[in-house]
C-alpha cells in the first residue's frame, strides 16, 4: 500500500467514524423519543 | 477477462499480508476481517436455521393429526414463539449480514468494513443473546410463549423467564443496530473512486436501505420491549388496562417496527437476485435506476402501513382505509421489480445453474407471497384471514421461498467465491427441487385450510381440518430433511471439492468480487482497484 492511499484510508475511516457515531445518535433518540413518549402519554 | 488485470495487481500488493492470524482464538475469536466474519455470521445463522427449524418440526408433528399427541399445549406455544424469533433475529438477519459483511467491501472496492473492530463485537454479542433466549425453555416458568410479535397482556403473564427474554432482544439489537452502522459507514465512505452511489451494485443498494430501516426501527422494538419489562417487574402500565394503560398501543409500536422488519428480511433478497438473474441470463440488469428507487419507495412506505397488521382492534374507518390503500400501493415498486427481472430474462442466453434455479423460484413463489399480502390488505375481508392459517401461508411465502431461497441462491452464487472451489451442481439441482417442491406441499395448503377457519397457533384442530394439515406436515418433514443436503453440499465445497473456481466463477458475472481471485486473498482491495465499464457490476445501465 503507497502512503498516499494510506492517508486516503485513514481520512475516509476518519469520516465513517463520525457517521458512526451519527447514526447512532439517532438510533439512541429514537430509543428514547420513544419511551419518552410511553411516559409522558401515560 | 479484462478485469484479470486488477486480480493479479491486487495479489501482487496483498501476498506478503496475505494470510490469516494463526491460533484458532486469534482467527475466529478477535478477529476484525470482514471475511471472517461474514463466515463466522454465515456459519451462526445455518445453525440457527437448524435449530429453528427442528422447532418447526415439532409443530408441524403435533399438527400431523388432529388432538394432542406429542407435546403439552404450553410447550407449543413455547415452540411457535421461539421458532419465530429464532428464524427472524438468529436465521434470516444474521445471514443477510453475513453477506453483507462479505461481500460489500469486495462490491465497492474497499479493503475491509469501516469499523472491523465494532464488526466483531455485532458478531459475538449474537452467540450470548441466543444463548440467553434458549436457556429460558429450560427454566421454570418456560420460554416465552405469546407469540413472537409478545402482545400484552399475554406476554405479561409469563414467568421470570421474560427479563431473559427482554435482554436477549435488547443485545439482538444492539447488534443489528451495530452492523447497520457498520454498513452504511463503509458504503458511505468506503467506497472506491470512481464507484459513485449509482453505479454500486444492487446488492450494495438494497443494503443500504435495510440499514437504514434497521437503525430506524430496532430502537422502536428495544423501547417497546423495555416497556414490557417495566410493565412486567416494575409495576408501571403502559399496557396494562387496569393501571390506565392501552395494550393495544403495544400493537401500535410493535407493528411500527414489524413491518418495516419484512422489509429487512425481504430488500437484500431483493438485492440477489439483481445480481443473479443478469448473471444467467448474460444480460444486463433491466432498469437498474427503477429498481434502486423502487427498492426506496418500498422502505418508505413500510413505514405507513403497519396498522394493517391490526384490522381487527376497531380503528376507525379512515384509518382502515388509509392503511388499506398505503398497503396496495406496495405492489408498485415490488410489481416493476418483478417486471424488471422477467425483462432481464427475457431473450437472454439463458442457462440455469443452481443459484439461477432458487433465484427464478424466488420470483415466482415470493410473487404468490405477495399476492396474498394483498388479498389480506382488503380490510373488509382481512376482518375473515386474521389470524388464521392464511396468513401464516401468506408470510412463510414472503420469508421461506422468499427470503431463505435468495439466500440459498446467493449462497450457491457466491460459494466458490468464498472457498475457491465449485460445489456439487448435481447435488445443488436436487437440493433445489426437493426444495422447491416440498415447501410448496408444505404451504400451499395451508392457504386453504386459512380460508376454510383454521386460527393460527393452536396446538389441536377440528377434524375438517385434517387432511390438508396432513399433507403440510409431510411437505415440511421433507423440507427440513432436504436441507440436509444443503449442509452436505456446503461441508463437500469447502473441505472436499476437488474443481478449482476461477477468479470469474460464472460466464456471465460481472462486478469487482469477480476480479479478485477464488477464494479471495485474506485482504483484498488494499489499493482502490480501478472503477470502468468492465468492472462495476450493472455496467449496461449505470455508465
Amino acid at each position: 500500500m503507497n502512503i498516499e492511499n494510506r492517508d486516503d484510508i485513514n481520512t475516509r475511516r476518519s469520516r465513517a467514524v463520525k457517521t458512526a457515531w451519527l447514526l447512532g445518535l439517532v438510533a439512541a433518540m429514537i430509543f428514547v423519543a420513544f419511551v419518552l413518549s410511553g411516559v409522558l402519554g401515560h | 477477462m479484462t478485469t484479470e488485470n486488477t486480480h493479479s495487481h491486487d495479489e501482487t500488493h496483498d501476498d506478503h499480508h496475505d494470510h490469516a492470524p494463526s491460533g484458532f482464538l486469534n482467527r475466529w475469536l478477535f478477529t476484525t476481517n470482514h471475511k471472517d466474519i461474514g463466515t463466522l455470521y454465515l456459519v451462526f445463522s445455518l445453525l440457527m436455521f437448524f435449530i429453528g427449524g427442528s422447532m418447526a418440526m415439532v409443530i408441524r408433528a403435533e399438527l400431523f393429526m388432529p388432538g394432542l399427541q406429542l407435546v403439552e399445549p404450553d410447550f407449543f406455544n413455547q415452540m411457535t414463539t421461539m421458532h419465530a424469533l429464532i428464524m427472524v433475529f438468529g436465521a434470516v438477519m444474521p445471514a443477510w449480514v453475513g453477506f453483507a459483511n462479505w461481500m460489500i467491501p469486495m462490491m465497492v472496492g474497499a479493503p475491509d468494513m469501516a469499523l472491523p473492530r465494532m464488526n466483531n463485537w455485532s458478531f459475538w454479542i449474537l452467540p450470548f443473546a441466543f444463548t440467553m433466549l434458549l436457556s429460558t425453555l429450560f427454566m421454570d416458568s418456560g420460554g416465552p410463549a405469546a407469540g413472537w410479535t409478545l402482545y400484552p397482556p399475554l406476554s405479561l403473564q409469563g414467568g421470570q423467564s421474560f427479563a431473559f427474554v427482554v435482554f436477549a432482544i435488547h443485545m439482538m439489537g444492539i447488534s443489528s443496530i451495530m452492523g447497520s452502522i457498520n454498513v452504511i459507514a463503509t458504503i458511505l465512505n468506503m467506497r472506491a473512486p470512481g464507484m459513485t452511489l449509482l453505479k454500486m451494485p444492487l446488492f450494495v443498494w438494497t443494503w443500504l436501505i435495510t440499514a437504514f430501516l434497521l437503525i430506524a426501527v430496532m430502537p422502536v422494538l428495544a423501547g417497546a420491549v423495555t416497556m414490557l419489562l417495566t410493565d412486567h417487574f416494575f409495576g408501571t402500565s403502559f399496557f396494562n388496562a387496569a393501571g390506565g394503560g392501552d395494550p393495544v398501543m403495544f400493537q401500535h409500536i410493535f407493528w411500527f417496527f414489524g413491518h418495516p422488519e419484512v422489509y429487512i428480511m425481504i430488500l437484500p433478497a431483493f438485492g440477489v437476485v439483481s445480481e443473479i438473474i443478469p448473471t444467467f441470463a448474460r444480460k444486463p440488469l433491466f432498469g437498474y435506476t427503477a429498481m434502486v428507487y423502487a427498492t426506496a419507495s418500498i422502505a418508505f412506505l413500510s413505514f405507513i402501513v403497519w396498522a394493517h397488521h391490526m384490522f381487527t382492534v376497531g380503528m376507525p374507518l379512515t384509518g382502515e382505509l388509509f392503511f388499506m390503500y398505503a398497503t396496495m400501493l406496495i405492489a408498485v415498486p415490488t410489481g416493476v421489480k418483478v417486471f424488471n427481472w422477467v425483462s432481464t430474462m427475457w431473450r437472454g442466453s439463458m442457462t440455469f445453474e443452481t443459484p439461477m434455479l432458487f433465484a427464478i423460484a424466488f420470483v415466482v413463489l415470493f410473487t404468490i407471497g405477495g399476492l396474498s399480502g394483498l388479498m389480506l390488505a382488503i380490510a373488509a375481508v382481512d376482518l375473515q384471514y386474521h389470524d388464521t392459517y392464511f396468513v401464516v401461508a401468506h408470510f412463510h411465502y414472503v420469508l421461506v421461498p422468499g427470503a431463505v431461497f435468495a439466500l440459498m441462491a446467493g449462497t450457491y452464487y457466491w460459494l466458490p467465491k468464498w472457498t475457491g472451489h465449485m460445489y456439487s451442481e448435481k447435488w445443488g439441482k436436487i437440493h433445489f427441487w426437493i426444495s422447491a417442491i416440498s415447501v410448496n406441499i408444505l404451504f400451499f395448503p395451508q392457504h386453504y385450510l386459512g380460508l376454510a377457519g383454521m386460527p393460527r397457533r393452536i396446538p389441536d384442530y377440528s377434524t375438517q381440518f385434517a387432511d390438508f394439515n396432513m399433507i403440510s406436515s409431510i411437505g415440511g418433514f421433507i423440507f427440513g430433511a432436504s436441507q440436509l443436503i444443503f449442509v452436505g453440499v456446503i461441508v463437500h465445497c469447502v473441505y472436499k471439492s476437488k474443481q478449482k473456481a476461477t477468479g470469474q466463477v460464472w460466464e456471465g458475472a460481472k462486478g469487482l468480487e469477480w476480479t479478485l481471485s477464488s477464494p479471495p486473498p485474506y485482504h483484498s482491495f488494499n489499493t482502490p482497484p480501478p472503477i470502468n465499464a468492465s468492472t462495476i457490476a450493472h455496467a449496461g445501465e449505470a455508465h
